[in-house]
């Protein structure tokens, strides 16, 4: 699909996959799309695990041929893909379409600015109750979809995982709602490299 | 770390997907047009890595390179030794000997090795997570399991061959014995062929990896006594020439078109 239909079948309701890598994603992205990483082992697991079939979706990947993949392996599945994305950003930026950017958190700055952020854990929850940074909240990565519009508002949502896979798609979710979400690059890796404290059980 | 190696059985070819785990950054080594640019692109998506750059060991001779393509679809650099310039005629991106390359953790240092060509460069790899020893080289065709790369395909043009067989044959020698055995024992050898490949002599082997140490103790074209009786047990040693290789370089050089290469082996 070219980038201006793309555009019109995200008027129309469809929402873009973006299914680079967190890093890229977090650098620029098209605005409202959605962080879902491909790969395909187990690409349809995971999107039965947490995409709606009854939802219309666009997909974007790079280079090209990940997208052409992935949006037959999903269409197959039988969720509803309108094609992907041609020429990927560069031709979406080309075309004068709208980007935003997710911004980037290290373990260290949540550790020294606990305060400011509401502290989300997006793995399942028996990762969670094995260990989580102190004060977090747990939201499993597979229920973001449904539950994301109840996570309040109020302040910097700080989304972490293992590593930043289901932490940036938990974020883009609530990115797409207008939430204020940052993404914790490095995860639950990096603050338990670090020696941080770590609270278990809930 | 994460390494891969995949290998082209009808010509004992390996090629390499090398990256950080953390970082989540993958470079591809010497890839194969039999595997094709979109395989690499899609495996190192399947281990979540996104590919920085394309390198070469050298300008190949027995199989067809998708390096231009893999760089050209993944929009990073393709890079080989600096003496491939003024060979190769497509864009690169040539380094120096001792070059350093980083993937988050994991370190890439080139090490030029001529003799089987002048350009023929071995990637010495550490995962500085780690240590910051080196863990495994990457060879191409200038060490083998068993043997060593042959000095004697020259496509019969002066300023493309640049070295003849013998000033090869001595390079190939001073490369391994001065740069790669100098290597600690330990350090894996992932060449770019292996037993069945015709880049080497009779004695390669099936194996796809050895140690620098092994290979210092039984490679038995290293355990010659000297330069002259290296060239003289290498060219007795020799296997047929590979199919096609002229044609097979000179479309890697850029100086024939698929099509034309594709006429020519049809």
């Amino acid at each position: 699909m070219t980038p201006a239909e793309v555009r019109d079948a995200v008027a129309d309701g469809a929402v873009l996959l973006d299914m680079r890598p967190p890093r890229p994603f977090a650098q620029e992205h098209v605005t409202g799309a959605i962080n879902f990483q491909f790969n395909r082992a187990d690409l349809v697991d995971r999107a039965e695990m947490a995409l709606p079939k009854s939802q219309a979706f666009v997909v974007h990947a790079e280079p090209e041929p990940i997208a052409r993949v992935a949006a037959q392996i999903l269409t197959e599945a039988g969720y509803a893909v309108g094609g992907y994305l041609e020429g990927g950003l560069r031709a979406w930026l080309a075309a004068g379409l709208p980007t935003e950017m997710l911004p980037l958190l290290d373990v260290d700055e949540v550790r020294d600015r606990a305060a400011e952020f509401r502290v989300v854990d997006t793995r399942e929850g028996f990762e969670f109750r094995h260990g989580h940074v102190p004060g977090a909240e747990l939201l499993e990565w597979s229920r973001a979809w449904d539950r994301a519009a109840t996570v309040p508002g109020d302040r910097p949502i700080a989304l972490i995982c293992g590593d930043q896979v289901r932490s940036a798609y938990v974020a883009s979710v609530l990115q797409r709602l207008g939430k204020p979400a940052l993404l914790v690059f490095g995860g639950m890796a990096d603050w338990l490299e670090r020696g941080y404290p770590i609270e278990k059980g809930k | 770390m994460i390494f891969k190696q995949y290998r082209f059985e009808p010509l004992a070819q390996a090629s390499y997907v090398l990256g950080c785990a953390r970082a989540k950054e993958a470079i591809v080594v010497d890839p194969s047009a039999e595997l094709g640019a979109e395989a690499y692109v899609l495996d190192a998506a399947d281990l979540g890595l996104s590919i920085v750059g394309v390198f070469e060991t050298h300008v190949h001779a027995d199989y067809v390179s998708c390096g231009r393509e893999l760089s050209e679809m993944a929009g990073v650099p393709l890079r080989i030794h600096e003496a491939a310039r003024g060979l190769v005629r497509y864009d690169v991106e040539p380094f120096a000997d001792g070059a350093v390359f980083d993937l988050g953790k994991v370190r890439l240092t080139a090490v030029h090795t001529p003799g089987h060509t002048p350009e023929s460069t071995c990637y010495v790899v550490t995962d500085r997570a780690r240590t910051e020893e080196p863990w495994f080289v990457l060879t191409g065709d200038t060490l083998f399991v068993g043997d060593v790369g042959r000095p004697d395909l020259l496509v019969g043009d002066q300023e493309l061959d640049v070295m003849d067989e013998a000033a090869r044959a001595r390079a190939l020698w001073e490369s391994i014995t001065a740069r790669l055995f100098t290597l600690p024992d330990s350090v894996e050898v992932y060449p770019a062929h292996y037993g069945g490949s015709t880049c080497g002599g009779v004695n390669m082997n099936g194996k796809v990896s050895s140690t620098i140490g092994f290979e210092k103790r039984f490679n038995l074209a290293m355990r010659q006594p000297d330069a002259a009786a290296f060239a003289r047990f290498v060219k007795e040693t020799a296997k047929p020439f590979p199919d096609n290789y002229a044609r097979i370089k000179s479309y890697n050089l850029g100086l024939i078109t698929r099509e034309a290469l594709r006429g020519a082996t049809a």
